[in-house]
Parts: structure tokens; C-alpha cells; sequence
């Protein structure tokens, strides 16, 4: 199943679902990455993934480096239960943008 | 084609080493919590961290190349202790080369591991009896 976008103005979202393993990352990160090259800020909307492995960390760690070599941000949303506690096993809560 | 033997403390499976089976490991791995009644919070680490090997024997011990081979997972339960053994014949797992992630250090790589040795008690490589290669203990104390 694709994943959702929206776009308004400078502001792209991205709503990932399901679970989000390597044989998801590559889908993930075509869909990601390009509007963070096109300087956009992109909200990834996590609401409704109910899993997520390191490989989809990994895409969250990728997509917050490239927007900050960018000059633009990521901001995670809306984070599943599941996802938050993937998140905060990594130690990255302090490093990616929550909301 | 997958075989699959059941006994009330330890079950096993096997899988076509390929990044589409993880699917089917981390749901083989949650009927088989289930069955061991354990609290979904262990139930959610314990699949994460069985999920997280069976994705390094397809990235690392085979390089993501496309193969026929199997590999094969045990769940065991022994007093109170959960053992869960991987089984591969892809290439020699070089223990000083296995690395996680240092806390500080935030790059995409070597997460899997890290989160491994979070969530499990010990994590023993040994070499395969054969037909297997590798062989990847994970233990955990319940």
C-alpha cells in the first residue's frame, strides 16, 4: 500500500503505516526524501504504524540529518505507542524533533 | 514451504532468508509468546529483537543476495529462562566485526544490534553444527 502525502505550500506530510521494516524503508525514504532536497519542511505523521524496526529508525535518523544539511526540519507526529518506545530505546528522543 | 515442529516449552520455524519473510518471523514470533502468556510490553521487545537478528542474517550473512536457503528460528523456554537460537548457512559471522552503535553516535547503522543487547541478557555467536554456519544465541532471564 503507497504511503499518504500532503502538500501546503512549504510544508509536506508524510503519513507512514503499518509496519515499517527494511523490506519498507526503500518505499519510505523515495517518498521522504525528495521533498527535504526540495527544501521543504516535512512533518512524518506516525499515527498509525504499529511497528517500526531499526531500519525504519534508520530513515528517521537519515531524513533529520539530510533536512539539517538542507537548512530545513523534520518534525515527527502524532508518534504511535510502539514507535515512541522504538524511539526512546534508541536514545534518540533528545535528537530527532517530537511533537 | 516451511516445516514447523510444536512441544509446550519450545517451538521452531523456518523461513527463506529474505527481507520479505520478517514479516512472518515477528508473527511466528508473537503466536509463540502468546502461547508463553508473556506481557505485551516483553512480548513487543522480545519480537523487535528476534525480528532485528533475523534482519542481520539477510543484510549481513547473506549481503541482502537472493537465495533459496532457509534459516531457522527456536523459541525455548526453560526455566524461566527464554532462549532463542538462529540458524543460518550464509557467510561466517567474524565476531569482532558484530558492533552496535555507541549511545552518542547518531547514524542509521548498527541499531539492531544496539537493540538487541537493550532488550536481551546475553547474545553468544557459536559455529553451526552442520548443515548450519552460524549459530546466534539470544537469552533472556524471565
Amino acid at each position: 500500500m503507497a504511503y499518504k502525502v500532503t502538500e501546503e505550500g512549504n510544508l509536506a506530510t508524510v503519513f507512514l503505516d503499518g509496519e515499517i521494516d527494511m523490506d519498507k524503508t526503500e518505499e519510505a525514504k523515495e517518498l521522504i526524501f525528495p521533498h527535504i532536497e526540495a527544501g521543504k519542511e516535512i512533518h512524518i505523521n506516525l499515527k498509525n504504524v504499529e511497528y517500526m524496526d531499526s531500519s525504519g529508525i534508520s530513515v528517521l535518523i537519515e531524513s533529520h540529518q539530510k533536512a539539517m544539511e538542507a537548512g530545513t526540519k523534520v518534525t515527527l507526529k502524532e508518534i504511535s505507542k510502539s514507535v515512541l518506545k522504538v524511539i526512546m530505546m534508541a536514545k534518540l528522543e533528545q535528537i530527532l524533533n517530537l511533537d | 514451504m516451511s516445516s514447523e515442529k510444536i512441544n509446550s516449552k519450545s517451538e521452531n520455524k523456518d523461513f527463506l532468508v529474505h527481507s520479505s519473510s520478517l514479516k512472518d518471523v515477528r508473527s511466528f514470533s508473537r503466536d509463540v509468546f502468546d502461547k508463553f502468556n508473556l506481557s505485551q510490553d516483553l512480548k513487543d521487545e522480545l519480537v523487535l529483537a528476534i525480528a532485528e537478528a533475523a534482519q542481520n542474517i539477510v543484510k549481513h550473512a547473506y549481503q541482502n543476495e537472493e537465495t533459496q536457503d532457509k534459516m531457522e528460528i527456536r523459541i525455548s523456554l526453560k526455566n524461566n529462562e527464554l532462549e532463542i537460537g538462529f540458524f543460518d548457512k550464509g557467510r561466517p559471522v567474524e565476531k569482532d566485526n558484530v558492533r552496535h552503535r555507541k549511545i552518542d553516535d547518531i547514524k542509521p547503522g548498527g541499531l539492531g544490534t544496539f537493540f538487541i543487547q537493550q532488550i536481551m541478557d546475553a547474545v553468544v555467536f557459536k559455529e553451526g553444527s552442520k548443515p548450519w554456519i552460524n549459530h546466534l544465541v539470544l537469552t533472556k532471564k524471565l
